[in-house]
């Protein structure tokens, strides 16, 4: 396993109809790293994520996430991955335990792993005060940390984050950003959209999408010196504007 | 199996939160049963009936006599002549008029066929009907047993005009009828509707999409939603015929273990159906929707109201692609016929091949949408 790509995706391509959603997409991204996956809204991002996670057969291509073949072993991918979607979905009429429990059982945590599990990640998610309150009464910023907690109960190889801090202020997305990192330091592969761009700065390497291609994919530090830009906001703008 | 158990847990704790829903499911039902059931009720009862007697005779006594024996009828206010008994039952003295003319019991003796006067308040259309029908049946009866009587053993009697007779339920009770109808009806939608909101919120929620890339398999999550939802049901079926023994009388004359079997199989067709469709639509109001379309459908060509065999040819056959209507009969066979498994195994193996290819639908709908964009 040493040396092989935690996700690899090489002429990965998904068309509805007519129309090419994600076209040819080459990527290799390292275990541990943080990768960041940049694209304005409608680039393919979603659907390219939705690929690598199982959700969505690829109409050509190929791509390995965590060892599995996409869209081949999608019973032993789906147990090595966490995925967070865009949209805020944990159960809101249940506790906050009782979320975590949940999606650690559906991957077959037993009680007492469950229980350890829970006893090691609420306090690091700064959730342990909120265990017994109903989900649906949290401030977003604390829904946002449940969500990734729910999707670490597993011990994911591979973690899968869209747009994770979507509406929250700087100071709950900078607390999010340091749980990422732990996540990464411990050997997580994490693999991140977003539209701040100040987070992507935060990110080991990023790639940025445009109509369903990647244009461009190296460090921050690299993109800037490759395109001029003063920061990411502009690289940015330069490239999806090109 | 960990990961079932873990589901319906979660699904059952989302329930006991939810004690609106709570309240519909348990307390509805027996409400419904007792509105519906009296409110549906339309047994002929005290109908009061006003008599005119111009033959005074032993005959026309005993005919008289037998309208109180018939329980349904209570006689009220005896009139002197034709223009009283009229203005009795204009100004609602009474609901039904009988009116034995003079030279009666010399007619029927003689083999004649008299006439006896019934008129009724025809603005009450279902007892006009029924109860013209009924007090017919009273008069024709006592007549055509005293003319036998009179004409000795041995010999034929005198054919006094149509005896129309009741066989079965000769009171007609309603009730008997309808509170297995509203018991079918209560089963078929907490179990479709309760399945394909639920399914519905967790797509409108986004937890759908959650739960979808866990290794959750199709059939796993859909028999975990389906599950608790089913055990309500059972639980709404034993309940609701439970209060009808205690409450109607409603009896079980067979076996409440072909009612189970019955039952299991009509859940999986409802429960599948309530996921199909779920699987068709994106909110929960078209979930309501696409499932209400259905319901109708269901209710009015089940033999709910109409009997299937009053239908036109066409309307007959459709009610053989309706679940609730093998459903119904097995529900009314099992109470009110004592039909056992051998008498229902038409309906049973129906019920079964349809809740199979329903439920098996389900699987594959949402194992499509497990992998859509």
């Amino acid at each position: 396993m040493s040396g092989e790509a935690a996700v690899f995706a090489r002429g990965l391509t998904r068309r509805f109809g007519d129309f090419t959603a994600v076209e040819s997409l080459d990527l290799e991204v390292a275990g541990g790293e943080i990768f960041g996956f940049l694209g304005a809204n409608g680039a393919g991002k979603t659907t390219a994520i939705r690929m690598l996670c199982g959700l969505l057969p690829p109409s050509g291509g190929e791509a390995r996430v965590a060892g599995c073949r996409v869209g081949r072993d999608t019973g032993a991918l789906k147990r090595r991955i966490g995925y967070m979607s865009q949209r805020f979905s944990l159960y809101e009429d249940l506790t906050v335990l009782e979320n975590l429990e949940f999606f650690g059982g559906v991957y077959g945590l037993g009680r007492a792993e469950l229980a350890a599990r829970a006893d090691e990640l609420l306090p690091r998610l700064g959730l342990d005060a909120e265990r017994g309150r109903l989900t649906g009464s949290l401030p977003l910023g604390y829904k946002q940390r449940l969500s990734l907690g729910c999707a670490l109960a597993h011990r994911p190889r591979v973690l899968f984050l869209d747009e994770p801090t979507g509406g929250v202020d700087p100071v709950a997305r900078r607390g999010f950003w340091d749980l990422i990192y732990e996540q990464a330091a411990a050997g997580v592969t994490v693999f991140v959209t977003t539209h701040y761009m100040d987070e992507a700065e935060y990110c080991g390497r990023v790639s940025i999408m445009v109509q369903g291609r990647i244009v461009a994919l190296d460090t921050p530090a690299g993109l800037k010196a490759r395109t001029g830009g003063a920061d990411m906001q502009d690289v940015f703008l330069r490239l999806v504007d090109a | 199996m960990r990961a079932l158990r873990c589901l319906v847990r979660k699904e059952f704790l989302q329930l006991r939160r939810d004690t609106a829903l709570l309240r519909v499911v348990f307390a509805l039902p027996i409400f419904q049963l007792l509105v519906l059931s009296y409110a549906l009720n339309n047994d002929l009862r005290n109908v009061r009936v006003g008599v005119l007697d111009e033959d005074r005779t032993v005959l026309s006594r005993s005919v008289l006599d037998a309208f109180p024996a018939a329980d349904v009828f209570v006689v009220g206010p005896v009139a002197r002549d034709a223009v009283e008994l009229e203005r009795l039952l204009q100004t609602g003295a009474c609901d039904l008029a009988v009116h034995v003319p003079a030279g009666f019991e010399r007619d029927v003796l003689a083999g004649r066929s008299p006439a006896v006067g019934i008129s009724v308040d025809g603005t009450n259309s279902s007892l006009a009907g029924r109860g013209a029908g009924y007090a017919g049946t009273v008069v024709m009866q006592e007549a055509t047993r005293y003319a036998a009587a009179a004409a000795g053993a041995g010999k034929t009697a005198p054919r006094v005009g149509a005896v129309v007779r009741f066989l079965y339920n000769p009171e007609l009770q309603s009730r008997l009828f309808m509170v297995p109808g509203v018991i079918v009806m209560l089963v078929t939608i907490i179990s479709a509707l309760a399945t394909g909101m639920a399914v519905v919120r967790e797509k409108e929620l986004g937890t759908l999409d959650q739960v979808l890339v866990t290794p959750l398999t199709p059939l796993q999550y859909v028999v975990g939603k389906t599950l608790p939802f089913g055990l309500i049901a059972l639980v709404d079926l034993a309940l609701a015929t439970a209060f009808a023994r205690l409450w109607f009388h409603v009896p079980m004359l067979g076996s409440p273990w072909v009612l189970l079997l019955g039952v299991l199989a009509y859940l999986l067709v409802t429960l599948g159906l309530g996921l199909l469709a779920s699987a068709a639509s994106n909110t929960q109001q078209q979930a309501m929707f696409t499932v209400w379309f259905f319901l109708v459908f269901a209710i009015m060509l089940s033999g709910f109201f109409f009997p299937v065999d009053n239908m036109p040819q066409w309307a007959q056959w459709m009610t053989r692609v309706n679940p609730m209507r093998y459903f119904m009969d097995i529900v009314r066979g099992v109470l009110l016929r004592g039909a056992g498994l051998a008498d229902l195994r038409g309906e049973l193996l129906t019920l079964l091949g349809m809740g199979v290819a329903a439920f098996g639908g389900a699987v594959l709908a949402f194992r499509r949408e497990g992998t859509r964009g």
